[in-house]
Formats: structure tokens, sequence, C-alpha cells
């Protein structure tokens, strides 16, 4: 977390080279890395930034036509020759009109990308399109191998890669013409993202693309010790030895050093006070000149250290150790309960009962694009411009740090790059509107990657104590959870996590007797946070392999099992909830039921014959309640109506890549009766938009699909009202006028006739929608969700029994989504959320200060992720906007169980401790001594 | 303030005329190595004399029958080229087995003999590390060491070398050609890489003024019966846990050559010229196989974390040979 190589005292020099087919010469050090180069001196910020290590490949791009990292090449090194970046791929060929007034040139395999919904939150698209341009260059028609082999080096975190590769394989089709739906006929369209170009062209501005010229740079020193306490030396004197810096803040710079997600849970320091909780909590900020925040590295900074034993999760556990917040004496900070009828009872009685323990690792979510932004002070206003996941959120948690009304406070979210709920916490926010603030200055920061690992929010890891047991008829009867969840140093979103997590315990099952009980613990690791799932993903592993194991021991198909089991409209969930729609797990389980019975017999079959290599095959099931727990989280949304007819959607849900620009003007347009394409999207700036909640829980679809609906219901009301038309009037857009035609004939209203508002809207409509759920009682009862999504999941994998390997072959994922508003985006969800579920059980696995960075933390690549099937159920939820829930988070949930059960089907011996890592893999076949032992 | 200087050599008098007498000059090929280690400030050359348009950018034939690597032909054309493939496809594998493509078109072969342990604690300025730091101590041993060393390691350095390149190198008993301010050598390939003993800081026995020039390969090169098997955590683009190359010749179910090498379980690329003594006259089967795993691990010591590497690579060594064996044509 030091100084880096791009400015540090080296000669400036003359290179010359060919950029995107033109001459450039440029004066910078030759030793500048290339990515550096194009971005900071040459402005395309196309070539995108993930790791400056050469292990995400965002930056790639093409030298004399060869894919390459820019990250890892001197400019030095590129004298004479020729760089394509992804600001070169399409100068000639068709202009197309993009929505907004957007023109834009899109190569073939742009376009294909297009087509196919490859690009997601689009950081990694440059990347993949260069790599992908160098491939079909030298073969125009790869096979599928060949097109994940040369993709190989460029990590997504958002698509699980099968339309990338559809994509490249597809773009020797012809087609710049995409899919424009005809009125009403919007919601279910299998249309391509409304703001999907620009990602395309690398015009997308994320985080680190818009930065103003005379900005002054930031940078945090970070605590090397778990827990510490530390004194500062002579910050004066680093001053005057270092003339470039403006300023050190320290914590007594921060008007209010505390902030939380939970009003009771503002915890947090934005630069630690004497005393340090977690390794990478920062100190210091450092704010100067470019070269002087380059050059300074932590060594030059006087801090001295005074290391204390770390609060482990087993001391926090064991009880007794150390305190990280006065406040909370045990270091527990929430418990959750939820307890229906009298579980102990029906253990004695049952015909079957199994226990399960699980343990699972911290978690980082890896999004491609690391923490970053710029801010400015107006007058007595900040200005924040980051990427992030809660605009709404972040403005009020910034006015209470600076002390200041939210009034003063604007947030402008960027394109963000993946966030997977890692950027619903703060990050570069607090520090950079101090430092703006008191320097009067625009002030930029980016993470590095290992500071992105270091500082940001994890998933929680998890110890699970779990038992079930059912009758002799295969019913379930009882279901028994103890979790303990590491929430790190600080709250974050931990007291979502436990009380998330009892209410899902069970799984997706009806469970007459429940009793289910969390804690989230303080300890000197990072802060765990919100991260797909809330947990969740976590205790499914424990619910669906007590399933397949209650079902081995009655004698039943693990498939069948579920299928009696699964929750059905009618029957109470765990928290006494009576669902009466929607509730469609059931007939996700049908689906799978033929593809099933054929991997079960064909992997056992292949088996018979021996062998190192075994096949197996295991189903997972999930359900996810949709929104916050028992808690109010309203969205609204506006439309508009400009007078020269364009529609304006002013939409404060911020899209993360999972697509709600698009949900949200398919949603409107069919409840207002006119098409997509009339219209423009203003998105997210708390100044321009309403507030639309949260990205996170799988809301955005349900929540703020609803206000979306709502608004566009409420302008056709009134533009029916001012036609004098029906119901069913048919609405069309011309030249200014909105025409309507019912039973009553054609008329027509002129919109330039009509006032504008301060926006420049003629006419415009408010939908707000808050999902009706109730408060729980001290047992957990009560209507926690308005609805829940539910899914089954099966894998198919083959095991080396004498390398502990394992390869996931095939997935079949049938997910109740209610209706697929955009099927595209929905399978898209379920390929990146299930590819996310693999490294869960598969590879990673976050130690603090040894995996900061993404060799030695893995994540899923090309070669990692199956082929996956896509069934979708759609069982209407009568609340959803056109019968909508979400799919964000249940997309990963049941991949993980699904896995370790086909473990479990190959081997018969059962893992639940993730990642199953080749050592863990072999280490429990030879404790149940299973396998061929060579 | 650290200064550099940066200059193109266009001859390899020129890059020599750089590099001698300059104790913190570093010759920069793909970059892909060096500059990393210089973003993490782990080292600190104060002057860069980059050689990749050294004329040594080709692959010949040699006199022997063998094939002469250039030091700055890329990973990516190595593995790709057509004599490699066909008369060396255990050394094209081992490279396609490593990195990704991007980083294939840039490394270079010489730069990837001398590319540095994927120590965590090597990477980390704030912890202890001998090969960093000489004599400020080693932060893997007692800290977390899943990736680290089972054979060769010394009490100062448990580090492992991370190239798949060179374990098949090391099975094809290449040879190293160096050139510097006292001319020309040529160095075998067992000798090039070192064990950290007490002095880990010092990776290779190339010294500090010369440069490599080429890679030779003899003229055999066990086309017939020959793998690379990499074990490692996911599919692809990731360091090996344990990996084998693995290289026979077989006469009438007999093993008459045998090639051993191993990578990511110790400082070098760690070939057991005895153990593949000991499998030469015995049948080419599972039994055979096992007798020299169990040869090549006898001395294998594990430091907690990685204790699971002894077991692994031994069942890695016999699925190789196994596969060796089988594999008719690469
Ligand atoms: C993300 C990532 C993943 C990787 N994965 C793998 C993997 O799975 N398997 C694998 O084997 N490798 C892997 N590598 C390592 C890669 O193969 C090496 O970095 C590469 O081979 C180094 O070659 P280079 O030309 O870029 O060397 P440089 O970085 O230019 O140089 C490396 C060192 O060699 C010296 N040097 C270079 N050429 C010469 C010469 N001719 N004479 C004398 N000294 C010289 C330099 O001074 C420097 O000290 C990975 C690298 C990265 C960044
Ligand atoms: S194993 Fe070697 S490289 Fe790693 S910390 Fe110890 S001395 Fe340093
Ligand atoms: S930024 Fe270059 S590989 Fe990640
Ligand atoms: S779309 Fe690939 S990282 Fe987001």
């Amino acid at each position: 977390m030091t100084g880096t190589i791009d400015r540090v005292g080296a000669a400036a020099a003359e290179t010359s080279f060919l950029l995107n087919g033109r001459p450039v010469t440029i004066r910078v050090p030759p030793i500048r890395r290339l990515s550096e180069a194009l971005r900071e001196d040459l402005g395309l910020t196309g070539t995108k930034v993930g790791c400056n290590a050469g292990d995400c490949g965002a930056c790639t791009v093409r030298i004399d036509g060869r894919q390459v990292c820019a990250c890892l090449t001197p400019v030095g090194q590129v004298a004479g020759r020729h760089v394509q970046t992804v600001e070169g791929l399409a100068v000639e060929g068709p202009a197309i009109g993009g929505r907004g007034g957007h023109e834009a040139r899109l190569t073939r395999l742009q376009a294909s990308f297009h087509r196919h919904g490859a690009a997601q939150c689009g950081v990694c698209t440059p990347g993949m399109l260069m790599a992908a341009t160098d491939l079909l260059e030298r073969n125009p028609a790869p096979t599928r191998g060949e097109v994940e082999d040369a993709l190989g080096g460029v990590l997504c975190r958002c698509t699980g890669y099968r339309k990338i590769v559809d994509a490249v394989m597809g773009a020797a089709e012809d087609g710049i013409a995409f899919l424009v739906p005809q009125a009403g006929a919007a919601v279910g369209a299998r249309v391509a993202k409304t703001d999907g170009i620009a990602k395309l062209t690398g015009e997308e501005r994320y985080g680190a693309d818009a930065m103003p010229a005379d900005a002054l740079w930031l940078r945090a020193v970070r605590s090397p010790h778990a827990r510490a306490r530390f004194r500062l030396g002579d910050l004066a004197a680093l001053r005057r030895a270092w003339p470039g810096l403006a300023a050190v803040l320290t914590a007594a710079d921060v008007p209010v050093n505390r902030y939380g997600i939970y009003p009771t849970g503002k915890d947090q320091p934005a630069l630690a006070d004497g005393e340090v909780r977690y390794r990478g909590e920062a100190v210091l900020a450092l704010v100067g000149d470019a070269d002087t925040i380059e050059s300074l590295t932590d060594a030059d900074i006087p801090i001295e250290w005074e290391p204390l034993a770390p609060v482990t999760f087993e001391a926090a556990r064991a009880g007794g150790a150390p305190v990280l917040h006065a406040d909370l004496p045990d270091n527990v900070l929430v418990r959750g309960r939820v307890v229906k009828g009298a579980v102990d009872d029906t253990f004695a009685a049952a015909a079957a009962a199994s226990v399960v323990e699980v343990e699972t690792a911290f978690v980082e979510h890896a999004y491609i694009e690391p923490e970053a932004g710029w801010a400015r002070r107006v007058g007595d206003r900040i200005e924040i411009v980051a990427c992030t996941q809660t605009p709404y959120m972040d403005r009020d948690e910034i006015a209470h740090v600076m002390g200041l009304s939210r009034e003063q406070v604007r947030i402008v979210p960027t394109a963000v790059g993946g966030g997977f709920g890692g950027k619903l916490d703060l990050s570069v926010q607090p520090l950079l509107a101090v430092a703006a603030w008191r320097l009067g200055r625009p002030v930029r920061w980016t993470y590095s990657r290992p500071e992105s690992m270091a500082a940001s929010t994890k998933r929680h890891p998890a110890r699970i104590m779990a038992r079930a047991c059912a009758g002799s008829d295969g019913r379930l009867l009882g279901y028994d959870f103890a979790g303990d969840f590491n929430t790190g140093a600080y709250a974050s979103w931990g007291p979502t996590v436990a009380n998330r997590v009892p209410v899902h315990a069970t799984g997706p099952y009806h469970v007459p007797h429940v009793r289910a009980l969390t804690r989230a613990l303080h300890t000197n690791d990072p802060p765990a946070g919100a991260f797909r799932g809330f947990g969740v993903p976590q205790a499914a592993i424990a619910h669906e392999a007590l399933m397949d194991d209650l079902a081995a021991k009655l004698g039943m198909d693990p498939l069948e099992f579920r299928h009696l089991n699964a929750l059905r409209a009618g029957e109470p969930t765990a928290t006494g909830q009576v669902l009466e729609a929607s509730c469609g797990l059931a007939a996700c389980i049908a689906a799978l039921r033929e593809p099933w019975r054929a991997a079960r017999a064909a992997a056992e079959a292949a088996n018979r014959a021996g062998g190192a290599v075994r096949r197996g095959v295991g189903i997972g099931c999930m359900w996810y309640g949709i929104g916050n727990t028992s808690l109010s989280n309203p969205s609204s949304m506006r439309v508009g109506l400009r007078p020269d007819g364009r529609i304006v959607l002013y939409n404060g849900a911020v899209d993360i890549g999972q697509g709600s620009n698009t949900i949200m003007v398919q949603i409107c347009a069919d409840a207002l009766g006119l098409p997509m394409d009339a219209f423009d999207l203003v998105t997210g700036d708390t100044d321009l938009t309403e507030d639309a909640g949260k990205t996170s829980a799988s809301r955005q679809t349900f929540v703020s699909g609803n206000a979306a609906e709502r608004a566009g219901r409420g302008l056709r009301a009134e533009l029916l009202r001012r036609l004098n038309v029906g119901e069913d009037a048919a609405l069309r857009l011309e030249a200014g006028c909105v025409h309507a035609r019912d039973a009553g004939g054609e008329r027509t209203l002129r919109l330039a006739d009509l006032e504008p508002d301060a926006r420049g809207d003629v006419l415009s409509a408010v939908g707000t929608f808050d999902p009706p759920t109730t408060a729980l009682d001290e047992d957990g009862q009560g209507v926690p969700y308005a609805t829940y999504g539910f899914a089954a999941q099966m894998a198919e994998i083959a095991v080396d029994l004498e390398l502990g390997t394992v390869k996931v072959t095939r997935i079949v994922a049938a997910h109740d989504v209610g209706r697929a508003v955009n099927p595209i985006q929905v399978e898209g969800q379920i390929q990146g959320g299930i590819a996310q579920g693999l490294g869960l059980a598969l590879m990673e696995e976050y130690v603090p200060g040894r995996t900061e960075n993404l060799h030695d933390y893995l994540i899923p690549t090309f070669g990692d992720v199956p082929e996956i099937e896509c069934i979708l159920v759609e069982d209407r939820e009568p609340l959803g906007p056109f019968g909508a829930k979400g799919i964000g988070e249940p997309a990963l949930v049941p991949t993980a169980p699904a896995i370790l059960n086909a473990l479990h089907h190959a081997t018969g011996v059962r893992i639940t401790r993730a990642p199953a890592t080749p050592d863990r893999v072999l280490a429990a076949l030879r404790a149940a001594g299973v396998g061929v032992t060579p | 303030m650290r200064a550099f200087s940066y200059s193109r050599a266009e001859s390899v008098a020129d890059a020599l005329k750089g590099v001698v007498g300059h104790g913190e000059t570093k010759v920069v090929a793909g970059g892909t190595n060096l500059l990393d280690l210089m973003k993490a400030d782990v080292m600190r050359p104060t002057r860069l004399v980059d050689i990749t348009r050294l004329p040594l950018n080709r692959i010949e034939e040699t006199a022997e029958g063998g094939l002469r690597l250039g030091a700055l032909v890329t990973n990516a054309d190595t593995a790709h080229d057509e004599r490699v493939r066909s008369r060396y496809p255990m050394l094209s594998r081992a490279i396609l087995a490593g990195a990704s493509a991007q980083l294939r078109n840039m490394a270079t072969n010489g730069g990837n003999l001398l590319q540095r342990t994927r120590c965590y604690y090597f990477y980390d300025t704030g912890t202890p590390c001998n090969k960093r730091e000489p004599g400020s101590g080693c932060g893997a041993i007692g800290g977390v060491n899943r990736i680290h060393a089972i054979l060769g390691a010394s009490e100062h350095c448990i580090a492992t070398h991370p190239s798949d390149m060179c374990v098949a190198l090391a099975a094809l008993a290449a040879e190293i050609r160096v050139t510097g301010p006292r001319g020309e050598r040529t160095i075998p390939f067992e000798a090039f890489h070192r064990l950290p003993g007490d002095a880990p800081q010092i990776d290779t026995n190339l010294a500090p003024d010369e440069i490599v020039t080429a890679i030779d390969l003899p003229a055999r090169g066990f086309a017939a019966h020959s793998t690379y098997l990499k074990v490692r955590d996911r599919q692809s683009y990731a360091f090996a846990l344990v990996s084998v190359a693995a290289a026979l010749e077989i006469e009438d179910g007999k093993v008459t050559a045998a090639r051993l090498a191993l990578g990511g379980v110790a400082h070098k690329p760690w070939r057991d010229q005895a153990a593949e003594e000991a499998l030469v006259g015995r049948p080419a089967d599972a039994g055979s196989f096992a007798v020299a795993a169990e040869a090549v691990l006898r001395d294998a010591r594990g430091f907690g974390h990685n204790d699971f590497k002894i077991d692994l690579a031994r069942r890695a060594i016999l699925r190789a040979l196994q596969d060796a064996a089988a594999s008719e044509t690469p």
C-alpha cells in the first residue's frame, strides 16, 4: 500500500507511437505504466485498471495486434508500436443511434456483446473486447474452448462468463439491429440494456474515470496490524519535508468521526483515533499533488505502533476476550432469534434426525472496479462523485460525518463496476469530503487493489450447528439452528445478517417447529458487511446438507424429499407468515426432475466403472425475502414528459450492472403504454432524482419497479384525463404530440402548448411503493418480507479422488422470479450468481494481510464456470410490478449447497467447510477412508 | 525520493554496457514480474535497461539437433512454435498452463527463468523476509505458508519458485546460455537456480552483470511419453500448488529413460535424478512409479499449512508418470 512507479523520479522523455491508428507523442517517464499514460496523460479512460498487477486483465489493450496488460507495460516499450484501445475498435462502420441522443459506432463484436447481454457492470468489457478482437482476427470461428483460453486472462465478477462466450462466438452473425419492443410489449422482452452502448465503446464513466484535471490526490495510510494502539509523530516535519503535501488529515480533522449503517450503530471512525481494530483501517489521509502522494511510502510516515493480540473469531465465540467496543462487553453486536413450536420435543418423536456443522471463510466481493471518486466544495455544499450502491444513504451519512445538513450534500453516483453489497458502505466518500471541504479544491482518490481488499467489507465467516428431523412420512418436523457470524471490527451490516439468517434458516420448506438463533460477534478482522445474500448462502449450506442426509436416512430421493417438503402457498413459514401466492419452489424442483434423474443415473453408471475421477450430481434449494427485513424501505420514481415528446425517467435506483436502468424503463413504458425508445434516463443524482433506496436485498425490481409502474400509470391517467379518452385507449407519440385512440376515435394533445415545470417537463407523475411488512415479535414472529424468491439448482461435478480437484461440469438453475421482466438480464443474474456461489464453494477464502490481491485470492475464471441452463418459473407475485419479484441474491444462494451435495454424491463424503480446496477434499477423503489411495 | 533512469539497449553489447558495474541496474524484458515488484516496492532498481529490442528473439535449430530459444522470444511464441509443440510437447503444455494469454504475450523466456517467488511476505514490505531484506527473518515460517516449499528449504527461507515453464525445462535438462563481461558461458539447468541456504536473497547463479541470451533444448524431447500436470485451486490462471513434468522412454514395457521434475515444492524447479535412475530398467507401471514418488519425497517436510503438499505431490507424481506412460502422441 505504498507509492507506485508511475511518477517516482524518472525523467520524462518523449515516446512516439500509433494510438488507435493516429500518431501520438507523449512526454512522460518511460517507466510509467501504459494504462496510466492512456488514462491520465492521453485522456482515454476506456482502458480500465482493476489491479495494476496482471491479475484481472481489465487493462487489456492490443500492441501490434496482440493482447497485453497495459498495467505492466512501460510506456517506453511501445515506442514505434501500434497501441489499440477500446476507443479504437469502431472507428469506421455505421453510426447507430443509442438512446438519449447518444451516437456510437460498434463493431460486430461489440454489437454481439450488446445483443447477448455480455456486459453487466461493463468494467471488464473493454478488456474482454480487446482480447476477443485479438482472437477473432487470428481465428474468425473459434470454438468455445478457444474463446475461454483467449479471454481467460480477463476476470469478470458479474456475468459468469457464459454470455461473453456466446457473444464472441456470435460475433460473426450480422446485426447492428437490436430488438425495439412495441408499446406495451416491453415487459418480458429480451431487450438490450438502455445504458449498454457506452459500456462497449469505453465512454462509460466509472468512479476513477471522470476526475477533474486540477484535483489533488488523496491516499490513506492504513494499519498493518489487526489490533494496535498508535501515536502519531511529528506531522509538521513531514509537511516540511514534503512540500507537495497540502494536508495530512487525522482523526481530529473529521467533524463527527463516527459512521455506520444503523442509527444505533455508528461505531466506525473515518480515521482511527489512537487505536486500530483491523488490518487495513485508515489512520491518516495524505493530500497533495500526484507525484508527492504517489512517492510517499508508509515508511516515510511517523507512526509509532504498539501491536496488541487481536481478538479472533474463536476467542470472541468463547467469551472473555478483550472488548472491541465499550458498549458491547461480550463483543456480541446483535442476536437474532426465530422460535416457533416446541423444537426439542420433535426430535424425540422423529423417524430420522441429522446434524451438521458448517464453517465458511471471509469472502471478498472482488468487484473489478476498486472504490474511486472525487469531491469538491461548492459554496457551503459538498459534492461527491463516486461509485456507490446507495447515494441517498451516502448523502445522509456524509451530512452526519461533516456536521452538515442533508441539503448541503450532493451525491452524484458514477457507473458502478460491480458492487454485490460491498459498495453499500462508505469508502472514499468521508475523507474526500473532509479534504475537499477544508482545502477548497477538488480532491480525488482511487483505491489500489490491495487497499480495496484490505479496507472494504467481506462476507461473514460463519460457524453453524444445525439439526433437523422428519417423520416416517418424509415430512420435516423440526429444525434447530445456531449460527455465529464473524462481523469483524465494526457493525456495518452485521445486524442485517443476524436478523435475516434466522428467518431463512430452515430453507424454503414447511417446518412446524423451529428454533433459529444467531449472534454477530466483533473480532479484530475486517468488518463483515453486506454481500449478496446477507448470511443466507452460509445458512443454506447447512439446510441443504441436512435435507440430503434426512432423505438418505428415510430412503428417499433427495429431489423428491425436497419436493414433498417445499413451502407452498397457504403454509406458514418459520415466522408464521403465510404466503398467499407466488410460492414457486415446488414448480422449480419439478422443473429439475427430468434432468436430475438423467444426470444422477449417468453419474452412477459412470462411477460403477471406477477410476480416479468420480461424477456427482447435487441439488440445492433456497428462498429469499425481497427487501429489508421488517423495515420500511420505500422507493419513489418520477416520470416526466418533455415538450418535444421525449419521456424522462428520473431513476434514483443505482444500476450496478444488474440492469435496473433497463428494467425500470421496461416497466414504466408498459405502465404508460408508450414505447421504450421514447425514454431518456436521468439517473441517481440526489439533486435530480427521487429516493429509490439502496441497490441491495434484491429489492430494485420489486420495490423501485413498483414505483416506476405507479409513476407510469399516474402519467398515463393524467394523459387519458387530458385527452378525455377511456382506460384502454392506445397512446402514440409523434412530433411533439400525444395521440390517443379509443372507441370514440382519435384525440391529440400538443405538448408544446403546456407549461414546462422547473425540470422542463410539461407533465409528470411520481410513484411510490413501500413493501408491506410487520415488525417481528421477540420470538421472531411476523411478516418480515412482502414476497420471496425461490429457486432450485442442480450441479454436476467431476471429482478427482487422487488429486482432490473438483470441476463443475454443468448447472441447471430453476428460479421463480414471479415474472422475468427481461429474461436476458435474469439469466445474466443467475449465471453471475452461480459463478460467485461456485467461488464460495470451491476457492474463495480471504485471509487478511495474505490474500489482498487477485492471484492469491482466487475468483472463478472462464475455465471454472460450466455450461448453465436457466429455467425461469414465473409464479406471478400479485404485489409485484407485472408480477415480478427479485433475482440478484437468490441466484447465488443454492449453488454452493448444490456443489457440496454433488461432492457427497460423488464420494460419499460430506464436506461442510468452504471452500473445498484440493487439500481439504483430500483430507476429508482420507479421513473417511474413501478413494483410490495410491 | 527514488530516481530512475530508463534506457533502451539495441544490442547485447549495449545492454552489457548498461548493466556492468551498476549494482542497482536491472534489465527489463516483458516487465510482467519486475514492474509488479517495483510497484510493491520490493525491488528498487535505480536504472532500468529495456532489452526487448535485442536480436534474441528467434527460435533456431542447434548443431546437436536441439532448439535454441532466444531469451526474448515470448512465452506465447515459444509455446505455439510448431517445432516446440511437436518435439517438446511437455514444454509447450507447461507454458500454456501458466499465467494468461496477455501475460504470455508479454513474458519472455529469459524473464520467466528469473521471475521471483510469490511468497506473500516477500511482497509485503511490512513483514520480515530474508529474501527481500537479508537478516530480517522469515515471515512464512510460523506464518501462513500454504503455498510454500516442502523440499530443499532452509531455516532462512521456505519460498517456492513459481514458474511452470522452468519445471519442464528442468525435466528436459536444458542449458542456459549467458553472456557478461567475462564472456559467454553455459549453465546446466540444474545449476541455474539455487536453494535458499543462508542467502535466500540470491535466486540464481547468474551473476548480476550477466544476461541470459538463450535457452538450449537438447535433442531428446521425450515427445512420445511426457506430460505436464498442474494442480491448482482453480481451473486456469493460478499458480501451482504442485506441478509435475514427467517424461519417459519406454521399450517393451520397461522404462529406458526417465525425467521427473516438480514445481511449487521448492526454491527451484525440483528435479530428482536419483528417482529418475531408479525408474530405469523397471516396468512402466504404478508400482515403479510409487517407488519413484517415495524417493522424491523422502526428505520432504511441511511447515503447517503446506503439510498437505507432501501427499499431494506424491499423488501428482504418480498421476503424471501414469499419464506420460500412456501418452503416445502429444
Ligand atoms: C498475474 C500473473 C500470473 C502469472 N502466472 C504464472 C503462472 O501461472 N506460471 C508461471 O510460470 N508464471 C506465471 N507468471 C509469471 C510470468 O511468467 C513471469 O512474470 C514472466 O515469465 C517474466 O518474464 P518477463 O519477460 O516479463 O520478465 P521481467 O519482468 O521483464 O523480468 C523479470 C526478471 O528477469 C530479469 N531478466 C529478464 N530478462 C532477462 C535476461 N535476458 N537476462 C537477465 N535477466 C533478465 C529482469 O531483470 C527481472 O529481474 C505470472 C505473472 C503474473 C503477473
Ligand atoms: S519464505 Fe523466503 S521469501 Fe518468504 S518470507 Fe520467508 S524468507 Fe521471505
Ligand atoms: S489492471 Fe492490468 S491486469 Fe488488472
Ligand atoms: S460485467 Fe464483467 S465485471 Fe462486471
